[in-house]
């Protein structure tokens, strides 16, 4: 099994849950808040963190206090205003202790981070930007409500190497409405073109959390619905990522990351490798080892219960074989898979033999491969991956 | 209690024509239950009768009614099922009665259910008191549903009662005339006993539990009986009558109805229409009794879960107990593994014998498509029942096939005539007589060959009539027809379980609307899967099932991993309702796919 990661480094993610707009494909809770809204947010986010240490005695859970990632995610963290953003720090740094050289990520929508936010970003030590682009192309940005155009995405990656940032990442999505074959190609050169250092290319999720997913599930044609590819389409377009991005430099890691050399997200790589990590803020999810196994936690995705709920409600309580279906379902979406000696050294002969007969089936269909006991995942089988995890845990008692 | 004073009747109506209504709202004026007691539809019992609005089992109840003649009355209500599939029940409850309440929906009519039972109850000598109800309705139609009685029952509806059971109005004249139409019992207390068992169940503390109408003589408990036909003899353990609650008195005596608990373990020693007298002093003869019930419609059952077959095997053994009209014996499928063979009365009772086994034992089954017996002539001058298409002979040794057929009754409105003899001629039926009965009411008779009517025939008529016709049928022979086993193909594999028996000529339009079906059931899955109709070794139809081309949650969004772990239990859930065939998942429902050929 891959544990190269350290479980007694913890990871921390911080919820920031506000937009100038919220996007149609948005499936997370967050949207359009007012400056006092933030404010509160923020005060109850710091009480949050100061009462992690004690909220972690009370569940039984350890709780490493050394942290080597912190992630400012969203909603747009860059919205913050800078002494909010100082008071978060402060508050993280008076309950851990933040190791020098931790990746600091501090997720931003391309122009709307304002000088002085990243000023005080880098003073407190962000060390990389995730924007979300989106799409490079005007028309397919607009159709769902991002803000920015092609041109201002260009300048605001410019700019933030400029200002001395190394790591920038984007996320851009695959089957937006208007999407073409071409159109995506566009995106990807620009992309790989302008000085990223890393990618995310999520499939658009066609749900019913989203407006632009419950208007395709209905069939009509509101927040340009119709303009959404075909599923078929979506996967090809995804495929061209697949294919696209390594030649460039961009080697693919997990399902929908792809970075240079060395730039790999640390923070999200601790998901896919159960090393703990601390959620705060609005739906947080954390996850802290115990003597037996894991605990999982989740906040409360409303922002009124969010702003009264005394501390994270514990959502899982997993033993061995929870570990065992998140190392199989987690693992195999990174690109190193999962190695069968590993496993067999830490699970139970009867979870992993009725896993290991799926494989033999799964490579025969051309969904997984097989090489010296390391198991991964073939492009096809990324594409369907929630299917071959079904397969592959079938035996295992719900 | 002196017979001169006992009145036992039936209540015969059609579904939905507020029989259930009317006996709840007989038993809340005779004081038979008080107002907190009462619980809509009382006398259903079954948590499946009560959901579906339906009576499957017969019920009796007795109340005591004070009359206008000063006379305290002891009715005897003998509730029946309404649907086809339990007609049988029908017969033997109004073997028990000396009346019957013809129940008529003022705004609907006369229905070919109800003609045919209140056929049945004038052919057993009973009292019909023909009763009008939901006149409350402002489409009620008095007169004219008066008129209708007397032209297709063949009754005078002058004196019909009038009634809204759901206000209670003019409820009470129904009693009245029970007390003053219906007539007394015949029968001698004093005779040697003479009984006759008209229903009979298990229950798990008592044993079996029987319903008797003492025709002769008196039961008592402690007495020793015997039953006629195989002289099994029983204690009687207590006795006494449903009112609805039990309650258990010493003695029932001739004219009398209730049930009574002998330490009986088997159902089947007391059969439904055997006669029970006692040890000592023995009746001379045997009361007639009834036909034996025969199966109609044949399915094989099968667990999801091949290792649950014993669990399936336990609980058709226990329903039996309950169910003397269903029969199974042990079959086994390529594809299923180890399954049961049964034979129903009807679809309907095929339904809720899967609904019992699913609730009440927890079991995830699967059904294959029902069929009819057919009796097959070889060239060898051998003859040969089959009722599952997996014993169905080479072709080429057939010399006939005779296959069962029925003659059915279907009432409706006029406007849908034109409908409904589409759609018997389509399914190969032969008129025998078309009629009105009334201004705009037509009766149709036709001969259908039974095969079509378990398919989707009471689906379809409902739907081409908009719920304007009933249908009553009765096996009345067989035809010689050229049918064909037609055989399913998933992914280029025959399976066993989903082939059927069907006519030649339509076997081609079948094949093509079932394989499509079949396409939208089965879920997509990694790979290209393809459906094939085909008989013998001809592909008849085609249809494919696409790839799933992409299933993946793209982001673990700040490490929410529940979603993720949601959709795995959904995943898990799905696949323990399907049946992996070869490679292919199929689910429950594409095994009945045939039965949901019509719908959209």
């Amino acid at each position: 099994m891959q544990q190269a990661s350290d479980n007694s480094m913890l990871g921390i993610y911080v919820s920031v849950p506000f937009c100038r707009a919220k996007c149609s494909f948005c499936n997370f809770a967050s949207g359009v808040g007012t400056p006092e809204a933030m404010e509160s947010y923020v005060e109850r986010l710091c009480a949050e963190i100061d009462g992690a240490g004690a909220n972690a005695v009370s569940l039984g859970a350890e709780l490493p206090r050394r942290v080597d990632t912190v992630y400012f995610g969203g909603g747009t963290p860059s919205l913050l205003a800078p002494q909010q953003l100082r008071r978060i720090f402060a508050a993280l740094r008076r309950n851990f202790d933040v190791a020098d050289g931790a990746e600091i990520t501090l997720e931003a929508a391309p122009g709307q981070i304002g000088d002085a936010i990243l000023a005080e970003s880098q003073r407190l030590g962000v060390s990389r930007v995730s924007l979300g682009v989106q799409s490079f192309i005007d028309r397919e940005s607009a159709s769902v409500g991002r803000l920015h155009t092609e041109r201002e995405c260009i300048q605001e990656i410019v700019r933030l190497r400029a200002e001395g940032l190394i790591e920038v990442g984007a996320d851009l999505i695959a089957g937006l409405p208007y999407q073409t074959a071409e159109s995506w190609e566009h995106s990807l050169e620009v992309a790989t073109g302008v000085g990223l250092t890393h990618l995310s290319v999520y499939m658009l999720e066609i749900d019913e959390d989203s407006r632009l997913g419950q208007e395709v599930i209905a069939g009509g044609k509101r927040f340009h619905a119709h303009g959404v590819p075909a599923e078929e389409i979506s996967a090809e377009l995804y495929e061209q990522a697949c294919a696209r991005l390594p030649r460039a430099g961009f080697t693919q890691y997990e399902i929908s990351n792809f970075a240079g050399a060395g730039h790999r997200s640390r923070h999200n790589v601790k998901y896919w490798q159960r090393t703990p990590y601390l959620g705060f803020g609005l739906d947080a999810h954390s996850m802290l080892r115990t003597t037996t196994g894991a605990v999982r936690l989740a906040n409360p995705d409303e922002l009124g219960q969010y702003a009264g709920a005394q501390s994270a409600r514990e959502i899982s309580r997993g033993g061995v074989t929870e570990a065992f279906e998140e190392t199989i379902f987690l693992g195999l979406r990174m690109d190193e898979g999962v190695d069968f000696q590993g496993l067999a050294a830490a699970f139970p002969n009867e979870l992993t033999k009725p896993c290991a007969e799926a494989v033999r089936d799964l490579v025969a269909e051309d969904l997984m491969t097989d090489e010296d006991g390391r198991w991964r995942l073939t492009l096809r089988g990324r594409l369907v991956s929630n299917e071959v995890f079904g397969r592959l845990l079938e035996g295992v008692a719900v | 209690m002196d017979p001169k004073y006992i009145r036992n009747f039936a209540i015969i109506a059609h579904i939905d024509h507020g029989k259930s209504t009317l006996s709840d709202r007989l038993l809340e004026i005779t004081g038979s239950l008080t107002q907190r007691e009462m619980q809509a539809q009382v006398l259903d019992a079954m948590d499946l009768e009560r959901e579906r609005g339906i009576t499957i089992k017969a019920h009796t109840v007795r109340m005591m009614y004070k009359a206008s003649d000063g006379h305290n009355y002891q009715l005897n209500l003998i509730d029946t099922p309404g649907h086809v599939d339990f007609s049988y029940e029908v017969s033997r409850s109004l073997a028990s009665c000396e009346g019957a309440l013809l129940v008529v929906d003022a705004s609907q009519g006369v229905e070919a259910q109800t003609l045919a039972n209140a056929y049945l109850a004038i052919s057993n000598g009973l009292e019909i008191i023909p009763v009008i109800n939901k006149i409350d309705l402002p489409s009620a139609d008095i007169e004219r549903t008066k008129a209708m009685i007397e032209k297709s029952v063949g009754l005078p509806a002058d004196d019909a009662v009038c009634v809204s059971a759901k206000t209670g109005l003019n409820v009470a004249d129904i009693l009245e005339a029970v007390v003053h139409l219906v007539p007394q019992p015949k029968g001698d207390p004093e005779a040697p006993l003479q009984a006759l068992i008209f229903d009979s169940w298990f229950d798990a503390y008592k044993g079996v539990i029987i319903l008797a109408r003492i025709i002769n003589g008196r039961l008592r408990r402690g007495d020793k009986i015997k039953v006629m036909s195989n002289n099994r003899q029983f204690e009687v353990d207590s006795l006494g009558v449903m009112t609805p609650k039990p309650i258990v008195l010493e003695e029932l005596s001739a004219g009398e109805v209730g049930f009574f608990v002998a330490t009986i373990k088997n159902v089947a020693d007391t059969k439904v229409g055997d006669t029970i007298t006692h040890v000592d002093r023995p009746c001379a003869d045997a009361l007639p009794g009834f036909e034996d019930i025969k199966s109609m419609v044949f399915a094989g059952l099968y667990t999801v879960d091949s290792h649950a077959h014993g669990m399936l095997r336990d609980a058709l053994e226990k329903l039996r107990l309950n169910d003397a009209s269903f029969n199974f014996e042990p079959e086994s499928s390529v594809a299923l593994g180890f399954g049961f063979r049964c034979g129903f009365l009807g679809l309907l009772h095929l339904e809720i014998i899967q609904e019992r086994l699913e609730r009440e034992y927890d079991l995830d089954l699967i059904i294959t498509a029902p069929g009819v017996q057919y009796n097959i002539t070889m060239t060898d001058g051998t003859v040969l029942t089959v009722d599952n298409p997996s014993r169905w002979p080479d072709p080429t040794e057939i010399e006939a096939i005779e296959e069962p057929v029925i003659i059915a009754k279907i009432l409706t409105n006029e406007e849908y005539v034109g409908n409904i003899l589409k759609l018997v001629e389509d399914k190969r039926g032969r008129q025998q007589n078309i009629e009105y009965v009334s201004e705009t009411r037509v009766m149709l008779t036709y001969e259908l060959p039974l095969n079509e009517i378990v398919l989707d025939f009471y689906d379809r008529l409902k739907s081409v009539s908009r719920g304007y016709a009933s249908l009553d049928y009765h096996l009345s022979g067989t035809w010689i027809s050229p049918m064909v086993k037609m055989d399913i193909l998933i992914g280029g594999d025959p399976v066993d379980a989903l082939s059927l028996i069907v006519h030649r000529d339509s076997a081609y339009d079948r094949g093509k609307v079932l394989v499509e079906k079949m396409r939208e059931l089965i879920p997509r899955q990694m790979f290209e899967v393809a459906i094939q109709a085909a008989i013998g070794s001809k592909i008849i139809a085609r249809s494919t099932v696409t790839a799933i081309r992409k299933n993946v949650i793209a982001k673990c969004y700040g490490g929410d991993i529940s979603r993720k772990k949601k959709l795995l239990d959904k995943q898990k859930e799905g696949k323990k309702r399907m049946k992996r065939i070869g490679k292919v998942d199929i689910p429950q429902e594409a095994f009945l796919a045939v039965l949901k050929v019509g719908e959209e």
